[in-house]
Order: structure tokens, then C-alpha cells, then sequence
């Protein structure tokens, strides 16, 4: 056993905290890939991935919640199965699905910037909804071009052909998880952050 | 659902860390090589590759069944050939070719992913991605992907109560928005109360930045790892 038994170097008090918030965060993410909902306009459900996003960056702010979502692939490419569709491994970090995943920390770290800004964290309840929605609709935008562009790149398809296929049926459930993520941060769920 | 299986395959006795690199060097070499020739030495691979960790395509393919929809969408709709000033509607088969063939790229690479989770267990996947990443950024990486394995089947659970909880009081009746934000209340809720009781846990337990991790060493078998990944890496790169 490599053990290093020479000194031990704790992990500063805060660095915990912030590392177990981190951590449940990403597993939470996971397990909303498993909350689906049927879709009207398409076969595939829609999953609560992106909520987890959301609420990743908005209660850990743009560092710690940028940090949770790349444990979140990190665990996901080292056989969580917490993707889409309850899959894993480094195939779907390359495949069509490339261009969303590694937009969702940019995402979650851009969600936080613009809830909290960069001194510090505020209570998301006393923060404005119209900073609550500017942040998520920025997140949106970065998560859905990143995307498409990806799924343009990997499958060899034009932009719109990219856009038809992997993103036209989900975009308008966007706004419910919003409004679904604000009424999450109204509740008294927030109280217990 | 793709896990690890115990076993003494090839694909087994190799280290985390050969696999993963393995896996980006074909990854490379697929985007690089994406005409119907390098296509079919990648697939001789793969199947070498399936051989190697005495995994069968059909298993291989049911972990990731909810991408083929996917993978068929983007060939199909490239051969739709709109103009809406002309109000034309036409189907061009040809236009399917090239998207056709990266599907079945992706195809070879999420294979060969589902070799890697079918060998590798889940510590030693741990081990390898903090000693691939250096420094601090590793430790934190390790740490992070240990809890995420621990937390994510207790907040599935959580989640899965809330809605059969939800179901049986004809919550499915409200609103797409309410059931999403009852789920998510929920999920924010058991995910802090657990957060802090790990971290009071963790303080209590002098949790450090140097973690007794198994023990990884490069074997024989290794050697022709390497071999394949230099291949493929330079493959990539002609």
C-alpha cells in the first residue's frame, strides 16, 4: 500500500463543507437524470439534469458550483451511470452528447456569477427573481449552443439539422425547470442552506 | 446498466490508467480516421478490444440504448432536404454518408467505453484519475468522485420516495412546473441534510489530503497497452 504515513495535511474547514455540498450536489444531479418526465412533442422524456445545473449554481455560486458539476462528469467517466439515460464512461464525454456535458460546469459557474456576482455568497432568497431568471436564461443559451454545436461537430450535420434533432424538443421545458427552479429557492427548501 | 464485473480477461489485469489513456487515443483516432477504411481497422479493434474484456456487443450495447435514437436522428434528418423559399420538400440519401458515418464512430467509441466500466472497478478508476491529474486539482477530483459514487444511489432513493409519495396523493394530476419544483424542493433539502452531516463527519474524522489509495502498478500486459495506444495515438496524428 502507497500510504503516506510522513505527515498528515488536513483539509482546511471550509474546504470541507464546501467539498461535501459539492460532492452531494453532483450526486443529486445524477439522480435528477432519473427523474423524467413524459415528453408531448418527442420520444425521449425530459430529465431534471439541467435543474441540477441550475440549483448547482445558484446555492454553491459560480466556483463551488462549477467544481460540482465536474465532479459530477468526472464520477459519470469513471462509471457512475448518471448521464443521460442512466449511461457512463468517457463514450458519452465524446460522443454526440461532448457539447452538453462540458458546457454544464460553464454553465453552473456562469448561473452563480450572475446570482451571487463574485464577492461572496448571498442568500438566493433575498435575490431578486429577475437576477435569478437572467441567470438561468444565460445558462440556457451557453448549455443549448454549446451543445448543438457539439452534436453538429460529432455527428458530421449542419447546425440546424444539429439544433432539430438533439435540442427543438427540450428547449421549451427550459422555462418550466426556471420556473420550477425559483419556486425550489421561494420554498422553505432554501432555509435549510 | 454498465458496472464492473469481476474477471482475469486481458482487459482486466490492465492498469486504470493504460485503459484511460486507451480510450482517448481511440477516441482521437476515430475523429481523425472517419472514412470507411479507418472505420474498419477501428472496428477489428473493437471487437479485439470486446475479446479483450470478454464483454459481449449485445451487453455492451444495452448500457447505452437511449443514445441510439440519437445516432439514427442525425443520418435520417440530413437526408430531409428543405428550401422554404421554394417551398420544396426533397430526400437526399447521399447527404446520409457522412453523417451515417459518425454515427457508427460513435458508435466504436461508447463500445469501447463500455469495456473500460465492465473491468475497471470503481476504487481503482478513483486511484487513476488523482494520480493522472497532479497536485491538489487530483486529490479534490478523487475525493469528489468517491462521494458522488457513495451519495448518488441514497438521493435516487430520495428522489424515487418523493414521487411514488407524490403518486399515491394524485400528484401526477398538478402541473409539470409543481412536480418538478416538488422534486427539486425535496432533492435541495435531503442533499444539504446530508452534505452537513458528511462534512461534520469528515472534520470528526481529521479528513486529510492524503488518502490511503489502492495500490496501482503497470504489469507485462501494460507493455501491449501502450503498444496500442502509441499506434493509435500516432495513427491520430498522421
Amino acid at each position: 500500500m502507497a500510504a503516506e504515513t510522513e505527515s498528515v495535511e488536513l483539509v482546511g474547514e471550509d474546504v470541507v463543507g464546501n467539498v461535501a455540498r459539492a460532492a452531494l450536489f453532483a450526486a443529486l444531479t445524477g439522480a435528477f437524470a432519473y427523474v423524467s418526465f413524459p415528453n408531448p412533442i418527442s420520444p425521449v422524456p425530459v430529465s431534471l439534469q439541467v435543474l441540477g445545473v441550475f440549483l448547482a449554481g445558484i446555492f454553491l455560486g459560480p466556483v463551488w458550483g462549477g467544481v460540482s458539476i465536474v465532479f459530477y462528469l468526472a464520477a459519470g467517466a469513471a462509471g457512475a451511470p448518471i448521464f443521460a439515460g442512466g449511461s457512463a464512461g468517457i463514450g458519452p464525454l465524446v460522443g454526440y452528447t461532448a457539447g452538453y456535458l462540458w458546457s454544464y460546469p460553464i454553465a453552473a459557474a456562469l448561473v452563480g456569477a450572475v446570482v451571487h456576482g463574485f464577492d461572496g455568497l448571498d442568500d438566493p432568497e433575498v435575490v431578486a427573481t429577475t437576477r435569478l431568471v437572467a441567470g438561468m436564461l444565460a445558462g440556457t443559451v451557453v448549455i443549448y449552443a454549446l451543445g448543438t454545436v457539439g452534436f453538429a461537430v460529432v455527428q458530421n450535420v449542419g447546425l440546424v439539422e444539429a439544433f432539430t434533432v438533439s435540442a427543438l424538443a427540450f428547449v421549451p421545458f427550459e422555462a418550466v425547470k426556471i420556473a420550477a427552479a425559483v419556486g425550489v429557492v421561494r420554498s422553505d427548501a432554501a432555509a435549510a442552506a | 446498466m454498465l458496472t464492473y464485473h469481476p474477471g482475469d480477461s486481458l482487459a482486466h489485469r490492465l492498469d486504470p490508467r493504460t485503459k484511460l489513456l486507451a480510450q482517448a487515443a481511440f477516441a482521437a483516432a476515430a475523429f481523425a480516421h472517419t472514412a470507411p477504411r479507418g472505420l474498419a481497422v477501428l472496428t477489428v479493434l473493437t471487437a479485439a478490444f470486446l475479446a479483450a474484456g470478454r464483454l459481449s456487443p449485445a451487453r455492451a450495447i444495452r448500457g447505452y440504448l437511449p443514445a441510439l435514437p440519437f445516432l439514427a436522428a442525425g443520418p435520417l434528418i440530413a437526408t430531409v432536404n428543405l428550401d422554404v423559399s421554394a417551398l420544396s420538400l426533397g430526400i437526399e440519401p447521399n447527404a446520409a454518408v457522412d453523417p451515417l458515418l459518425a454515427s457508427y464512430r460513435v458508435l466504436l467509441i461508447l463500445f469501447v467505453s463500455a469495456v473500460y466500466l465492465h473491468t475497471t472497478p470503481v476504487r481503482d478508476s478513483r486511484a487513476a484519475i488523482q494520480r493522472l491529474v497532479p497536485g491538489r486539482v487530483g486529490h479534490l477530483l478523487g475525493v469528489g468522485v468517491a462521494l458522488v459514487f457513495r451519495f448518488f444511489p441514497l438521493l435516487r432513493a430520495d428522489l424515487r420516495r418523493v414521487r411514488e409519495a407524490s403518486t399515491a396523493r394524485l400528484g401526477d394530476e398538478r402541473p409539470l412546473r409543481d412536480r418538478m419544483r416538488l422534486v427539486g424542493a425535496t432533492g435541495i433539502r435531503r442533499a444539504f441534510a446530508r452534505a452537513d452531516r458528511l462534512a461534520l463527519a469528515l472534520r470528526v474524522r481529521c479528513f486529510a489530503w492524503n488518502p490511503t489509495l489502492p495500490e496501482l502498478r503497470f504489469g507485462r500486459t501494460d507493455a501491449l497497452g501502450f503498444v496500442v495506444v502509441a499506434a493509435l495515438v500516432g495513427a491520430a496524428l498522421l
